[in-house]
């Protein structure tokens, strides 16, 4: 056997289809959150309209004010593929302006939810008083964890770019970070319909048909 | 002579594929002997994601690659739909189809979202793979359970 | 390479220096080498079977004859309570993990698994949940609900006290563990493929550990998600499973089930893939209907999801879903089938070889095939509602489990032993150990159908002298006991062979698949040059190559050597170096779960942990001398 072989480890040697394994990882890890998160808001679903005692959503959801929230986080989600984009062509101010207000946004988002949380609890909304609680403060604040996390994750890479050691060469970092960050959003786009619109609209009398749940 | 090859002629490719090993008979080896790359596009579970892109490209008229205007357009109708949804809350007359378009103006976020931002309409179909079917077994999975729960109370 | 220099890259200050040396505490405690850590898990996943061993033996001695008192009734409640959990998290999990661990990127021709630090992370998270787990014994009780943790039986009214709780953590820390090994073993086998080894090429273990892996990723996260409410609702008064105020105790079930039922496929399709590998070895054929197999896994690994409520046909949910689950539950059987039969005609016209692996393999298929009939009986609602909670259910999953699972364990562990060690176990003792554990498995689980349909409960701690049970319990008992001597006959054989080495050479059954290629017990680095496929058993082939003509009358094997790794120059491999981070963020991770039960101040202890960790992790380099980050 020849002596003269230089054995290393990584994607480049062996990869048999092509695509980043950090990518690839990340994909699968979001395919796996999809089921952490579809079996929260399945319970959410699944406890709908059985609180035995008040407060019910109706009286208690703030729509104007989660609507800004949401708002500011689906434009965060522009930030970050902006920033991606930026970082990609090299032009590393526009880069670090996208993702320092990606940042700024998450950051926004959870303060909107812990205004949110207060806010509840003043009214007397907590996870022990009734299901919605139970099933609402679950959902949205292991969501806001993932936000957290998210937002710790895009400092780190915030610091590198300054630092010169997230550049063009090695977007991919941002990019799968960025997958994360999307996710998170699309998982607030789906929590926004369901645990906020169709869910204040629950106590009020149906005009008509009762598509889904309702009393 | 073959029971199979009696009562199905020639064409019993697929039997013969499951069960007849890669030869002509059960004991026999494989006839692919070629050393080819692995297809760039080999992914797992068959090919029926084809089906789920070509609807997306017919959606997004195929462009080649995206630009920052691009994203910003995506991001516009996002925000546009969210102004609709939650308009759409506010209106008496709409709210007895409130549940239903709720979900649908989600889905169409959702989509575009994973797209787009998350690039799955350009990128490998490995991963449209991996998500999709993820989503698919945890949809059809959590419908079956809500039915239950809906038809059934939750057992009682 | 730029030819600019690029800046310094941030490295938090180390505490403990990185491990170089490849010997002592420190190399195993810091180790990324997907074989060593193949190891770790095997070890520890042993150990927790002779536990989980001992605590079946005390089942049995208490149910060994009519009301005894050897176990009072609260230590009983523990014990099954323990052995299931053990069994099932801690053992059957973690082994075929261990097997993953070396098997797959040797059977694919790779070097490592895609993430060598996140599968050191994996094994970590499991020995310290593990531990976490079974701290409980020594704070005041194990967890008593069962396996399955059924509310209210498990809610803070009836079972006050920290038992379940530590069930709960425990089970989400493995979780972590498993969904990281799980994602990592989908990326290796997606991506790290040699060169021609086609998806259906692949070495059917590693189909099944794909498949597993998927399931895993789907499932945890649903038992992580029943963790979390029973946890919220055991330490901060949620109500999800208060009935109370409106939660309802049968969403418990539903959730359980539905990762429980996956859960089943996740402990089973490993051992369907040891014993694919096997068979085809001993018996010097190719696998009969390799598509079909692939198929077949995939196909079980689907329908999995939609037959949970088959745990719950006593429940109550109406004669429309129980028809439903009925139906889903028997269509496993087809798939199912079509392996057992594949495995059959395997066998059939082959020159089989009855070594020890081989008459697991073969005594897995018997046993899975009683086991999968009994559970065909119960897939009936009608005949269900007979044998729910009964021991005629104990006797099925033991046989799936025990006789599928365990069985398909022993025989990988026979089959790959040489490849682990270089060494052969001695076949004399391997056999008896073989006779022991089928005569001593059947005396203790085929009484048991009997005294089912009989009408004896699971889960009683004693009953009483007239009901005509005595005679199969001591049976099961005795059976009990030769299978634990079997095991002691088992750690034997590895001691005595150990002393009296019989080297087994790189390939000592005339294998098909890649891992038999290369030398016993492989190099670091496993391949010198990655192999080239072009074929499914490329290595058989390449031994055999007039068989690929049609030849396979007078066929004659090539002189072909396995890789000889002995002058390869050291100072040119570049694999990843050791790591510590992985073992602090599992510690970490295990004080925070510890702290959830007790203060705060753990957790913030744990969470800071994890945070150094993992920073640590993103900032050093992969390899020192390559300067290439992860
Ligand atoms: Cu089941």
């Amino acid at each position: 056997m020849s002596t003269n072989v230089t054995i290393q480890h990584g994607e480049e040697i062996n990869n048999s289809t092509g695509v980043s394994a950090k990518k690839l990882l990340m994909w699968t890890f979001l395919g796996s959150d999809v089921m952490f998160f579809g079996t929260f808001i399945a319970t959410f679903m699944a406890y709908r309209n059985k609180s035995l005692v008040g407060p019910y959503p109706e009286d208690t959801l703030n729509i104007p004010i989660t609507s800004v929230s949401t708002f500011v986080l689906l434009m965060s989600s522009l930030g970050i593929v902006l920033a991606l984009h930026y970082l990609k062509e090299a032009r590393m101010g526009l880069a670090k302006f996208w993702l320092l207000m990606v940042i700024i946004m998450g950051i926004g988002f959870i303060g909107f939810q812990i205004y949110e949380f207060s806010h509840f609890a003043n009214m007397g909304m907590t996870p022990q008083v009734n299901l919605f609680g139970s099933t609402f403060f679950t959902l949205t604040s292991l969501h806001g964890a993932h936000v957290s996390l998210g937002i710790l994750w895009l400092i780190f890479l915030l610091i590198n770019e300054y630092r010169g050691n997230l550049n063009s060469e090695n977007a991919i970092d941002l990019e799968i970070a960025g997958l994360y960050w999307h996710f998170v959003d699309i998982v607030w786009i789906v929590i926004f319909a369901l645990l906020y619109l169709i869910t204040a609209n629950d106590g009020v009398p149906p005009g008509g048909i009762p598509w889904i749940g309702g009393h | 002579m073959d029971w199979w090859a009696l009562n199905y002629g020639g064409n019993m490719s697929l039997l013969k594929d499951l069960f007849f090993y890669q030869g002509n008979k059960w004991w026999k080896i494989p006839e692919t002997t070629e050393l080819s790359e692995n297809p760039k596009n080999e992914h797992p579970f068959g090919g029926f994601l084809e089906k789920a892109k070509n609807i997306l490209l017919i959606l997004s008229s195929g462009k080649g690659h995206a630009g920052p205007v691009y994203y910003w357009i995506i991001a516009a109708i996002l925000g546009i739909i969210t102004l609709i949804e939650v308009w759409w809350f506010t209106v008496p007359e709409l709210r007895y189809m409130l549940a239903p378009a709720m979900l649908i103006f989600s889905i169409i976020k959702f989509a575009l979202v994973v797209a787009f931002f998350m690039h799955l309409r350009f990128d490998h179909k490995m991963f449209s793979t991996i998500f999709i079917t993820c989503m698919v077994v945890g949809i059809l999975f959590f419908s079956v359970f809500l039915l239950l729960s809906a038809f059934h109370g939750l057992g009682t | 390479m730029s030819t600019i220099s690029k800046p310094k890259q941030f490295q938090l200050p180390r505490i403990f220096p990185r491990p170089k040396s490849h010997k002592g505490l420190w190399y195993w405690l810091a180790t990324v080498d997907h074989k060593k850590i193949g190891t770790m898990y095997g070890l520890v996943a042993f150990f927790w079977f002779l536990v989980g061993g001992i605590e079946a033996l005390l089942i049995r001695l208490q149910l060994g004859q009519a009301e005894s008192s050897i176990l009072s009734p609260e230590v009983y409640n523990q014990m099954f309570t323990m052995h299931g959990t053990t069994m099932v998290f801690l053992v059957v999990m973690p082994l075929s993990a261990a097997f993953f661990n070396w098997i797959v990127p040797l059977q694919i021709g790779a070097r490592d698994v895609a993430f060598p630090r996140l599968n050191a992370l994996s094994l970590w998270v499991f020995i310290f949940g593990s531990i976490l787990m079974n701290i409980s014994w020594f704070v005041g009780g194990a967890p008593n609900g069962g396996w399955f943790g059924y509310p209210p039986n498990s809610s803070l009214g009836f079972n006050p006290g920290h038992g379940i709780t530590y069930w709960v953590m425990g089970l989400n820390i493995l979780g972590v563990a498993s969904i990281a090994a799980g994602l990592n073993f989908i990326v290796t086998i997606i991506n790290m493929r040699a060169p021609g080894m086609h998806m259906m090429r692949m070495p059917v273990f590693t189909w099944m550990t794909l498949i597993t892996s998927v399931l895993i990723v789907l499932a945890l996260p649903i038992l992580a998600v029943a963790g979390i409410q029973l946890t919220a609702d055991r330490i901060y008064g949620t109500n999800f499973f208060n009935s109370e105020a409106g939660g309802d105790p049968i969403f418990w079930q539903h959730i359980f089930w539905l990762f429980g039922h996956p859960e089943v496929y996740i402990l089973i399709l490993p051992a369907m893939g040891i014993v694919s590998e096997v068979l085809p070895t001993f018996s010097r054929k190719p696998l009969f209907g390799y598509t079909a197999i692939v198929f077949a896994g995939l196909v079980i690994g689907f329908l999995g999801w939609f037959v949970w409520s088959h745990h719950m046909f006593t429940v109550g949910l109406g004669p429309a879903a129980n028809t439903a689950f009925t139906v889903t539950t028997m269509l496993i059987a087809i798939p199912t089938g079509v392996k057992i039969f594949n495995w059959i005609s395997t066998l059939w016209g082959g020159s089989i070889k009855l070594n020890t692996s081989m008459l697991f393999s073969i005594g897995f298929i018997a046993m899975f095939t009683i086991g999968g009939l009994s559970g065909v009986t119960h897939a009936a609602s009608p005949s269900d509602t007979q044998q729910q909670d009964t021991y005629y259910v104990v006797a099925h999953f033991h046989y799936v489990l025990f006789g599928g699972s365990i069985f398909a364990i022993f025989s990988g562990i026979y089959y790959w032993w040489p490849k682990f060690t270089g060494w052969l176990l001695d076949e004399k003792l391997g056999k008896i150990s073989f006779i022991l554990m089928f005569i001593g498995f059947n005396l203790q689980f085929g009484p048991m159908h009997w005294v089912g349909l009989n009408g004896m409960p699971r889960r009683i701690y004693t009953y009483a002298e007239d009901m005509g049970w005595e005679g199969s319990n001591l049976a099961a008992t005795i059976g009990g006991f030769i299978i634990a001597v079997s095991v002691l006959v088992f750690l034997a054989n590895v001691i005595l062979s150990k002393r009296n080495k019989q080297n087994s050479g790189g390939d000592p059954w005339d294998a098909r698949t890649l891992e038999w290629s290369i030398s016993s017990p492989p190099p670091h680095y496993n391949f010198v040059e990655i192999p080239k496929v072009n074929n499914i058993d490329d290595w058989w082939y390449r031994k055999y190559p007039e068989l690929l003509e049609g030849n396979n009358q007078n066929f004659k094997k090539q002189k072909i050597e396995v890789e000889d790794s002995s002058n390869v120059d050291e100072s040119k491999i570049h694999l990843p170096d050791l790591s510590y981070y992985p073992l602090i963020i599992g510690i970490g991770l295990t004080i925070a779960g510890l702290g959830v039960m007790y203060t705060y101040a753990l957790v913030a202890i744990g969470l800071i942990m994890v945070f150094w960790g993992s920073i640590g992790w993103s900032t050093e380099p992969v390899n020192e001398d390559s300067k290439e980050h992860h």
